[in-house]
């Protein structure tokens, strides 16, 4: 780099990036080291090393080891705060932020027990109340988008949806 | 053309409507109390698929009942049939199409969750397909026994539709009752698998029926043999393998079967009623129309005669798993 | 042509009309719900054409299949949430369109050229069947990896802003697809013992949670804001506009002919090809991916464009090119029809007559995509805080419905995490995808020539049309390392003259 401004002693310049390529050489370092021998069982003969099934995922473990130390290279040394510029955001409220994670747990742990209508009901709310939404009759429509997608689906399309326990 | 214009207008509008709206209807039996399901082990379109969609059709005419097709594809068949297994309050109203990846799928998975045969009552073999043993046109090899005497002397490769598939089992067990040397080239099915025996770039292919029989007839391919016991009323003038007499191929009898099975707890009652509706489904002309096109033989055993032919089945291809060192 | 007349008669009957028109119209209602793609909705018409006539049953189908391969576009434009895997290249332009006001420009030019590339394919069909089937049977394994190799080339001109972020991308995509079952010797790999994972990472989820749900996450993570309303939806395409992206379109729409034409490419890979291909020569290159309309059509055209050509190898070999084709050519079959070289010369009135409906589906795609583009576009000016519920809704039911089972939701909203987690690293989530179709192709294509070839590594230059693609990919690289080369030379220089003044 010729510019004066960067002679002086090494800073990082996007902790994101050096962050982000830490988290990938260690990634990279387990998946080479550890997953691609223990979770790959290799057949007994191999006519070419090519043909074996490590082959492709060693390969690209390598690569992506190769990959993150450039990552963390260029964080260290590459200015790019330009680009930070665009990825920074106005914070909302936590509260909003955790009721958007508590939709999404219902979804994921209720959705084969409780059936698609009523998980589909009760996380709808819970992300119009997140939000908040201030209109009433909006609400009738976390009833009504559930029910009426799940009809269709199951009984128009064949497609089928978990209904218990409201069965239809 | 009227006619014509009705039937489009009743298939479409008046299917979905009686699929989808009508409640399902309460018949003078005890059995069925609700929907069927009826479930296919494989993707949306493949022969399983198609197969199950016009045996529903015509088996919720026959039960007054609806039959819905529900796909559980993974791993081969086993991840839907091992559903199946696990029961449940559906296992009275659930039956699942069944296809040589059940016992194959039993034979190569070492640490499947279920028994292929003692959880499950077995209703109906549906159809049987036999493979067909095709070679490319320009091949060299006229007959079976010119091939292997080939095979003996040079590398040959075969073609199939992926691991543990009937096409690829098939060709493990040619290469091990010949004593020959193949290597079996994988596709992503069969549709991506015919390019290459047509073009050549594989020697050999043991195919279902269907899939080749128009190749056969135009003369792109060449059938060698067919892999059931008696010659294919479709090809009547190729041999079957178990004729041919040498390289113990006596013993390669094989067929794609598919039939439908159930939970073990499936009960009494609800055995008859399928076993009474499924023979009125197999003599109606729309099935074996059906079964004409695809190529394939209406199925001949049921109950415990089809358990029996389970468990042999069963038997062949955990001998080839095991011979291919394709058993995990 | 002798039997013109019979044509005719079997073309001009009513149940034709019918069936083509409703069967577009269903193509594009499913195909823009997340999660039910065309091929789930021809699969599930199938049994109702059992008693239909054959060409109308044909038709009925292929009807389906256009529309949704145009349905899955409107979604991907409105709401970042690809109805059908192919129009996930649609929305890297299309959504950035629809947030700055300009969703109907977007549905439109996405129409317009689908239904050109349509009609290109269409006319390829018709004309070109035999020679391009020719070619489909010269398409052997060897090939096919240099095919690969060349379209992974494009990851290159996909990786927006950071090279290292897009290749890094690219290879983490390449990984996820090589979950499952490997395809020569059925070994697991990373499935950790779980069924789930045996038949590897189902792509709809995977797709709906790396675009749509990022989204929802970070439009709850962000401060309300109040919704302005406004005519978001905006203006609709103007001729100019439309007419600067004609060769890009006819360009994209030969792209899409051509991989369609070779059995198991798909149109997704038409789509990011035709994309790139555009973005590398438009002269608004730097607006790709921020709402350029030039971006929207190339990918459009790319995946129509292999609608109609898929149907080449079916029809003229019998070779199913993917699972609609599939589920068609089990239509022919209940019908007592094989499609192949016999049934041109058994039953060429009815090929003909095949041939004018599926001209007329591209006239009827384009009425049946004006009106939905009329009311799917007022879903812009709905409030996000309304939407994004409801499309979370639709996008759980919609990964559900894939497979029928609640692991997929959860991969789905797994995938989501990490699409918002690339997001904030500033990772570009198309060269991940693009890593996961190709990953598998290319490990496949290789072991399947080292197979077929006896481990003699010639096979890979054994004919005219390896070398063609060796010598492509090979440019491609030595263009990227070019513009590498002088985009960094120019700014040294830039930076060396601002130094002297």
């Amino acid at each position: 780099m010729a510019t004066p401004h960067s002679k002086r002693a090494v800073r990082i310049k996007d902790a994101g990036d050096v962050f982000a390529g830490i988290v990938l050489l260690c990634f990279a370092i387990v998946l080479v080291f550890y997953l691609v021998p223990n979770y790959i069982n290799e057949p007994p003969i191999l006519q070419n090393p090519m043909m074996s099934p490590r082959w492709l995922p060693g390969i690209v473990g390598w690569l992506i080891v190769l990959f993150s130390i450039l990552l963390i290279l260029q964080g260290l040394l590459l200015d790019r705060s330009s680009e930070e510029d665009e990825r920074s955001i106005e914070k909302g409220t936590t509260r909003r932020f955790v009721l958007m994670v508590v939709a999404l747990v219902i979804y994921v742990a209720l959705f084969e027990s409780m059936g698609a209508v009523f998980t589909g009901i009760l996380a709808t709310l819970v992300l119009f109340v997140a939000h908040p939404v201030r209109t009433w009759w909006v609400y009738s429509l976390a009833f009504v988008f559930p029910i009426a997608v799940t009809f269709i689906f199951v009984k128009v399309m064949n497609v089928p949806l978990p209904i218990a326990p409201i069965g239809f | 053309m009227n006619n014509a214009f009705h039937t489009t207008c009743l298939s479409i509008c008046g299917g979905a409507l009686a699929l989808g709206l009508s409640v399902s209807s309460v018949s003078a039996n005890e059995w069925p109390t609700s929907d069927i399901r009826l479930v296919v082990p494989y993707a949306p379109g493949g022969t399983t698929d198609v197969l199950s969609r016009r045996v529903a059709d015509l088996l919720q005419q026959e039960l007054d009942a609806n039959v819905i097709v529900e796909n559980r594809p993974g791993a081969g068949s086993t991840v839907g049939t091992g559903r199946l297994a696990r029961g449940g309050r559906d296992a009275q109203h659930t039956i699942l199409m069944a296809s040589p990846g059940h016992t194959i799928g039993a034979a190569i998975y070492a640490d499947l969750s279920y028994d292929p045969v003692e959880d499950f009552v077995f209703l109906q073999n549906m159809i049987d397909i036999p493979n067909v043993m095709v070679v490319p046109a320009d091949s060299p090899y006229e007959s079976v026994i010119e091939f292997v005497e080939a095979a003996k002397e040079q590398d040959m490769t075969f073609s199939h539709s992926g691991v543990g598939s009937s096409i690829h089992m098939s060709g493990e067990l040619f290469k091990t009752l010949t004593e020959t040397n193949m290597t079996a080239v994988p596709f992503a099915g069969s549709g991506a698998a015919l390019p290459a025996l047509l073009g050549g770039d594989v020697n050999v292919s043991f195919e279902n029926m269907p899939t080749v029989l128009s190749h056969i007839r135009s003369g792109d391919l060449r059938a060698l043999a067919v892999t059931s016991a008696e010659r294919s009323e479709y090809l009547p003038d190729v041999p079957t393998l178990s004729e041919v007499g040498e390289y113990n191929l006596d013993q390669f009898i094989t067929t794609a079967w598919f039939g439908l099975i159930a939970h073990s707890s499936f009960s009494e009652e609800a055995q008859n009623v399928m076993h009474d509706a499924l023979d009125r489904v197999m003599e109606r002309e729309e099935f074996l129309d059906f079964a004409e096109q695809l190529g394939a033989e209406p199925g001949q055993v049921s109950g415990d005669a089809f358990k029996q032919f389970i468990v042999e089945d069963l038997e062949r291809w955990e001998g080839v798993a095991q011979q291919a060192g394709i058993s995990q | 042509m002798e039997n013109f007349s019979e044509v005719i008669a079997i073309f001009f009957s009513l149940d034709n009309f019918i069936a083509i028109a409703m069967g577009v119209v269903i193509g594009v209602v499913v195909g823009s719900i997340p999660g039910l793609t065309a091929t789930m909705a021809v699969a599930l018409a199938l049994p109702f054409t059992f008693s239909m006539q054959p060409v109308a049953a044909i038709l009925l189908l292929v009807g389906i299949y256009k529309g949704g391969m145009y349905g899955g576009s409107i979604t991907a434009i409105l709401i970042r949430t690809p109805g059908s895997p192919a129009s996930a290249c649609t929305l890297l332009d299309g959504y950035p369109m629809a947030q700055q006001g300009h969703a109907k420009k977007a549905l439109k030019a996405a129409l317009y050229s689908s239904v050109i590339a349509d009609f290109i394919s269409n006319i390829a069909l018709i004309f070109f069947a035999a020679y391009l089937a020719k070619i489909a049977l010269n398409f052997g394994a060897p090939e096919f990896f240099w095919l690969i190799c060349f379209s992974l080339t494009i990851i290159i001109s996909l990786a927006s802003g950071s090279m290292i972020k897009g290749l890094m991308a690219a290879l983490l995509g390449i990984l996820l697809s090589l979950v499952g079952l490997d395809e020569v010797y059925g070994s697991q790999r990373f499935t950790f013992g779980n069924y789930n994972l045996m038949d590897s990472i189902s792509f709809i989820p995977l797709l709906i949670g790396l675009f749509a749900i990022p989204e929802i996450i970070e439009f709850y993570r962000k401060k309300a804001l109040p919704h302005i309303k406004a005519k978001a939806s905006g203006a609709g395409l103007a001729f100019s506009e439309l007419k600067r992206c004609l060769t890009t379109i006819v360009r994209g729409s030969l792209i899409g002919v051509i991989i369609g034409a070779i059995p198991g490419t798909g149109a997704t890979a038409a789509a990011f090809i035709s994309y790139s291909d555009a973005r590398r020569r438009s002269p608004n290159k730097a607006n790709f991916g921020k709402g350029e309309v030039e971006g929207v059509a190339a990918a459009e055209a790319g995946n129509n464009g292999v609608a109609g050509a898929t149907m080449i190898p079916l029809l003229s070999l019998g070779i199913p090119g993917d699972v609609i084709t599939a589920i068609i050519l089990g239509a022919f079959m209940v019908h007592g029809l094989t499609p192949g070289p016999i049934m041109f010369q058994e039953n060429l009135s009815l090929i003909y007559a095949l041939f004018m409906g599926i001209m007329f589906s591209s006239i009827v795609l384009l009425l049946v995509g004006n009106v939905a583009i009329k009311y799917f576009s007022l879903i812009a000016d709905i409030p996000k805080s309304i939407l994004f519920p409801i499309v979370l809704m639709f996008c759980v039911y919609g990964a559900y419905a894939v497979n029928n089972d609640t692991f997929d939701v959860w991969l789905m909203l797994a995938f989501g995490v990490v699409g918002y987690i690339f997001n904030r690293a500033a990772i570009p989530a198309a060269p991940f995808l693009i890593g996961f179709i190709l990953g598998p192709m290319f490990e496949d294509n290789l072991r399947r020539s080292l197979l077929i070839g006896h481990n003699d590594l010639s096979i890979f230059v054994r004919g005219p049309i390896t070398w063609t693609f060796i010598a492509l990919t090979v440019g491609s690289i030595a263009l990227a390392l070019y513009r590498f080369i002088s985009a960094r030379r120019d700014a040294r220089n830039a930076a060396g003259k601002s130094q002297q003044e």
